[in-house]
């Protein structure tokens, strides 16, 4: 199922990418710096630098001695010990680090240099998310639960749009936490259900105040939320019903098809799913922590082309991150692709566990037909008349009525258009296929490609970046230049009039 | 009070016979009125759990009734109040247990979707049945299993599994039975669809075995409801031909959609240029 694969993955290698500038900083430096950032974040109004503190989260959870650094960044932020702020971040923390409230005011002294900080709500709820990721990675879920309750409850109260990147953090670890409590989340009466009423006043907000980062990222989580305790109609309902921002992360994009390619491939429109998983696959980073999720939506993606009827390219196999994981899906394709149905039901046992596991079994039970209809189409191209109890023998079908009914549906579903039934005879004969190229199929299948790539460009163009305010600075420039322009002008025609009484001077 | 009218009245339905079954309805909007008074018609969070016991064998006799009076609407109905039941967990059942029609239910529930055609939602509440109760408990109910058997055969195209299955005795309680022949109905139609195209003609003998119709004279006035052609004991399609002439044609039309997207590529390449 989906809370199987590592969602967060997807975040966590965009940062691994760009985290490079401070590596070998001490985690608490990181912090305090970070504060600075989010300080620059709140004057420019530009949410950029907060996406640059919050990318520092995966560097700084590895850190041997992240809560040490927290419980100092905190006591950075609030130098006052009786701050209550500074008191309810502190009880998230291990014992030890609580206990050195009182010795630690000469640390609060130093740092009180810096009163601004504290004003800025932005520095408490990057430490708010801190302290989550803190009790996540310590598998406090519990706690972790109660405390973002409140946390996300206060976050939204602040109505900030240069907290809104904080805030869709918040968001995600409270989810988080709730999936771990018992029940586990298939389970009906699992803490996930309870939480839904709140993650729809989130979006409600989110939709409200224009503020498309919470936006993306809670209708993702409702979606998670949905697609786990199998509420396949409310997720395709909350789709229907809400618009995904385009402005929303690349992560959250990604995510969002898969929940989406998901949903479609339950509802057997595969040619839907297919197309939102193959851009998850595409927009989703490859390598680093989003491993996990590329593995997952390439899964899904293979399975979903299988029952589609097209067999997806060998090179996917062999792909440094996807080998491994795809070993099972491997025989899988085989057998779909020669249309032998026992090593499709072979595969299907062996690795029966595995596919559950994935959330793919029931996709993969209806493979079934798919692995009947190739073996037909494979007989057919094989013969040019080819009797019912032979095909009963090759592809393991039971009676020979069965099989001609089987054939009679493939003809009619277009697997073999040009064959035809004998029932006097019993045997399925096949007509030679025509030239491809007198019919209109090069021209389609170019046509499509043309379509893709098309859309491709224009997808592009959209996602290009601009600096705000470029085009007024343009203008400002272009008034300046004509200004100079009709300065110029002016000079000019001051200049020739002089000339010209030059000129009559000298004239006379 | 309420509470012993409910008992009574579950018990005069349980007393009714297939023939009286008609006044299933009435009784059960009395019960249903006696419900609301008990407060139990939806689960609360207090609800005790012989009121949710009561209140589920009502519904489920509901259920039942109103799909041997094939009022499939009422089913539905039925059937979406009882699932507030079923996700209750098992401790709030005390000692009685959970109620026992449940997949029963659930596979006439599915049945159902299959019999309107609606495989979509055939497989959304199938792989809601997966994540909640377990792989092992769904393979080993055979309410569940019937269904789920019906669809593979139908969607691989083995119409002669579907028509042993639909056959009394594998049937896995009379309720199933109501759908054996709207099931019939859509396989014969299924058939008929592939054999216009599979078939250049077909003796009209075949034809009975093929489409599980009792005589040849069936047969004929089948055929004739779809359109075809019964001449010199052999039937014939006449779509197909027209299909053919269609393709045909289809070359000739096929031009103006090249004009067309030639004229698209261009003015695209005039906006990228």
């Amino acid at each position: 199922m989906a809370d199987k694969m590592d969602v967060e993955a997807v975040n966590g290698a965009k940062e691994a990418e760009r985290v490079g500038p401070a590596p070998d900083l001490a985690a608490d430096r990181i912090i305090t710096n970070n504060f600075a950032l989010l300080n620059s974040a709140v004057d420019a109004f530009d949410p950029r630098f907060t996406l640059r503190a919050l990318r520092s989260i995966s560097t700084l959870r590895k850190a041997a001695d992240f809560p040490d650094a927290l419980a100092i960044a905190i006591r950075t932020a609030f130098p006052r010990p009786q701050n209550n702020a500074r008191r309810v971040l502190e009880e998230m923390l291990p014992e030890r680090l609580r206990g050195e409230q009182g010795t630690d005011n000469a640390n609060g002294g130093a740092a009180s240099k810096d009163p601004d900080l504290v004003e800025i709500a932005e520095v408490w709820a990057y430490l708010g998310v801190l302290c989550q990721v803190y009790l996540y990675d310590t598998q406090q879920y519990d706690k972790g639960a109660s405390f973002s309750d409140n946390f996300v409850e206060k976050v939204r109260s602040f109505n900030r749009r240069t907290m809104d990147p904080i805030g869709a953090k918040a968001y995600f670890y409270y989810q988080l936490f709730h999936e771990h409590l018992a029940p586990l989340p298939p389970s009906k009466q699992s803490p996930v259900i309870d939480i839904r009423p709140r993650l729809l006043a989130a979006l409600r907000s989110a939709v409200l105040r224009k503020d498309p980062d919470t936006h993306a990222a809670v209708t993702v989580l409702l979606l998670r939320n949905y697609l786990s305790t199998a509420d396949i109609t409310q997720a395709d309902l909350l789709v229907a019903q809400t618009q995904f921002p385009s402005s929303a992360a690349n992560t959250q994009v990604c995510r969002y098809l898969y929940h989406l390619g998901r949903i479609r491939a339950i509802q057997l429109a595969y040619t839907d799913a297919h197309a939102n998983l193959e851009s998850a696959t595409r927009k989703s980073p490859t390598t680093g922590p989003a491993a996990g999720f590329y593995q997952q939506a390439t899964k899904l993606r293979i399975v979903v082309e299988l029952l589609m009827g097209d067999i997806p390219p060998r090179s996917l196999f062999r792909h440094p991150t996807l080998e491994a994981a795809l070993a099972p899906y491997l025989p899988l394709v085989h057998a779909v692709r020669i249309g032998d149905l026992q090593a499709f039901l072979a595969t299907t046992t062996t690795h029966a566990a595995l596919f559950r596991a994935d959330g793919t079994a029931t996709l993969i039970a209806r493979l079934r037909q798919n692995v009947l209809k190739t073996g037909i189409r494979m007989l057919s191209l094989a013969y040019s008349r080819i009797s019912l109890r032979e095909i009963c023998r090759r592809l393991g079908i039971s009676t020979e009525e069965s099989a001609e009914y089987i054939a009679a549906k493939a003809i009619r579903d277009g697997v073999i258009p040009s064959s035809s039934l004998d029932h006097a005879h019993g045997h399925l004969a096949t007509r030679l296929p025509g030239e491809a190229y007198t019919t209109t199929e090069p021209c389609d299948a170019f046509h499509s490609r043309v379509e893709a790539l098309l859309a491709m460009r224009d997808e592009s163009v959209r996602a290009m970046r601009y600096p705000v305010d470029k085009h007024r600075r343009v203008a400002a420039e272009a008034a300046l230049a004509r200004e100079r322009e009709r300065e110029l002008e002016t000079a000019i025609a001051e200049g020739d009039e002089e000339d010209l009484g030059d000129d009559g001077e000298g004239g006379f | 009070m309420a509470e012993n009218e409910v008992k009574q009245i579950i018990q005069q339905i349980d007393s009714l016979k297939p023939t009286t079954i008609s006044q299933a309805p009435q009784l059960l909007s009395r019960a249903k009125l006696a419900l609301l008074k008990l407060n139990t018609l939806v689960p609360g969070p207090k609800t005790p759990s012989q009121h949710l016991l009561l209140a589920t064998t009502v519904l489920e006799y509901g259920a039942l009734s109103s799909i041997r009076l094939k009022d499939t609407d009422a089913f539905t109905r039925y059937y979406q109040q009882l699932q507030s039941f079923y996700s209750l967990p098992a401790e709030r059942w005390g000692h009685a247990g959970r109620p026992g029609n449940q997949s029963k239910v659930t596979g006439l529930y599915l049945l159902l979707l299959l019999s309107v055609g609606d495989y979509a939602g055939f497989h959304t509440v199938l792989e809601g049945l997966e994540m909640s109760s377990g792989k092992e408990q769904i393979d080993g109910d055979e309410f569940i299993q019937y269904p789920v058997r019906l669809e593979q055969a139908l969607m691989e195209g083995s119409y002669d599994k579907v028509w042993v299955e639909t056959k009394g005795e594998r049937v896995p309680s009379d309720e199933f039975g109501v759908f054996s022949e709207v099931l019939i109905n859509t396989i014969r139609s299924e058939i008929a669809s592939c054999s216009e195209r599979a078939y250049p003609s077909l003796p009209i003998s075949n034809a009975k075995n093929l489409l599980f119709l009792d005589s040849e004279g069936a047969v004929i006035q089948f055929a004739q409801s779809r359109g075809w052609v019964a001449k010199d004991g052999r039937i014939y399609f006449p779509q197909q031909e027209e299909e053919n002439m269609a393709a045909d044609k289809d070359v000739m039309a096929s031009s103006g959609l090249v004009i067309e997207n030639t004229l698209g590529y261009a003015r695209k390449l005039e906006t990228i240029v």
